[in-house]
């Protein structure tokens, strides 16, 4: 699955959304890695502040456990995903998990050019990339705009267009703040790789000069 | 995913959860309710514990029969595959291509992901596509869920029964020789006018030691503009997969 590959949105935008995925193989070394996922945890937590996002695809149907490092410090993770919003926490990150040497595979998403400049500051060579080559088809029933960039942060798309335009109205009537919004979507995708920094910003444009809007970072309800 | 009526109080709640749009209300007994529509749902739910926002439990799963069943395992990625017992709709692809070496120098890898973002798929759209790439002599990837679902993987061609199915998205992969790349990439292209869907492309390469990705100028040069942001395998899983 590529769930993380197809975010839409400005080069502009983009420079805050890089997503840190780490993963066993099933076929190769998944078996007798949970000390080492859970090592690999420890050293996150050392950037929990950095961090917008975070879980493992853990299927609890609670996406309030996302939040909970020290549970994930203890869990059975076969993947990791952590989101960023400044390239220069992501890279200490990385080099951190380098110089540990924990022997899983790592996988930045984010983008192309940051990436390689990344990978050569901390003397990391990349080994295989995934290019997206785009949306083809029937393109016309896609939404437009911000509505789209929200929705592809969640590439398994459980965070609906719908939803999206429903927080809009929300936020436009008063009911609910941008930050709260961002974190109600954020909910839908439990592999913790939505980034709710960035639809916090997009929705933030998507209802700018309205009357009814909360500015952001308001209440958390 | 099946709303009781005679639990639901028709507040609408849970309409904007569905990725596909398949709640409305109804007129029913006399006063409004909710009813998701059974052709355009795709199972994934969305509406059900994974937003928990019923405020009365009236939505629930039935038990699902072949061939519907494929349609909660391609949308709901908590769901395994039975024949792959793996979640999500692919394989770990280049996730893990340090370790498995799944796609060598010379190799490109290709997924055409049916339905994303966002739009959803049937089977019937796969197949139209999986038939123009097969055509070509590409092996799709036995690994991948939608493989069990083929009748001929020569042909693409997939089981009458699921051609109707309908999911949030499947997957077709598959790896070719880089001197292949083009001729494939330009079939994907034409066929993309012929479905009522989309579908996101990917293009997988082994980055070679001066750097470069030789796939990329291929798609360049098929008239394919590669989006600035990409997924890279930064090469620290162990043991190193040897190339021969």
């Amino acid at each position: 699955m590529t769930h993380t590959l197809h975010r839409q949105g400005s080069v502009e935008d983009l420079h805050e959304d890089y997503v840190l995925l780490i993963r066993t193989s099933r076929f190769v070394n998944h078996e007798g890695s949970e000390k080492t996922m859970q090592q690999i945890w420890e050293v996150i937590s050392h950037y929990e502040q950095d961090l917008v996002n975070f879980g493992n695809h853990n299927p609890n149907w609670d996406g309030g456990e996302l939040y909970d490092m020290e549970a994930l410090k203890k869990a059975k993770s076969r993947i990791i995903h952590v989101v960023f919003r400044d390239r220069e926490r992501i890279k200490a990150c990385l080099k951190e998990i380098k110089e540990r040497d924990f022997g899983i595979s790592t996988v930045v998403s984010g983008l192309c050019g940051e990436t390689e400049k990344i990978c050569s500051e901390i003397g990391l060579h990349p080994h295989t990339v995934n290019y997206s080559l785009g949306v083809h088809g029937r393109t016309e029933r896609l939404p437009k705009g911000e509505t789209l960039e929200i929705h592809t942060m969640c590439g398994h798309a459980m965070v609906s267009y719908h939803l999206i335009d429903h927080m809009v109205k929300e936020i436009r009537r008063g009911k609910m703040t941008c930050k709260a919004a961002a974190r109600k979507l954020s909910r839908m995708c439990d592999c913790g790789i939505f980034n709710t920094y960035r639809a916090e910003k997009l929705l933030m444009k998507m209802t700018a000069g309205r009357p009814e809007e909360i500015s952001i970072g308001g209440d958390d309800a | 995913m099946l709303i009781d009526k005679e639990k639901c109080i028709g507040c609408e709640e849970c309409h904007p959860y569905c990725p596909v749009g398949a709640i409305a209300a109804v007129e029913w007994e006399g006063r409004a309710v909710s009813e998701i529509d059974q052709v355009e749902c795709v199972e994934c739910g969305c509406c059900y514990k994974r937003s928990g926002v019923c405020p009365v439990d009236a939505i629930y799963m039935p038990k699902l029969e072949w061939p519907r069943s494929i349609r909660e395992p391609f949308s709901n990625p908590h769901i395994k595959h039975p024949s792959t017992t793996g979640q999500g709709r692919g394989t770990e692809e280049m996730k893990t291509n340090d370790v498995t070496g799944r796609f060598p120098f010379g190799m490109a890898g290709v997924a055409v992901e049916m339905g994303r973002p966002g739009v959803g798929t049937s089977f019937r759209d796969l197949q139209t596509v999986a038939m123009a790439i097969a055509r070509l002599g590409v092996e799709f990837e036995p690994n991948n869920p939608v493989a069990e679902l083929m009748a001929d993987p020569k042909t693409g061609k997939l089981h009458e029964q699921v051609l109707n199915e309908k999911v949030l998205s499947a997957i077709l992969e598959f790896k070719i020789k880089t001197e292949k790349l083009r001729e494939v990439l330009v079939a994907i292209k034409d066929v993309s006018a012929k479905i009522d869907t989309v579908f996101s492309l990917d293009l997988i390469s082994r980055v070679y030691p001066d750097g470069t990705t030789p796939a990329l100028a291929i798609a360049k040069d098929a008239g394919f503009t590669p989006r600035p942001n990409t997924k890279t395998n930064v090469g620290l899983g162990r043991p190193l997969f040897k190339e021969a």
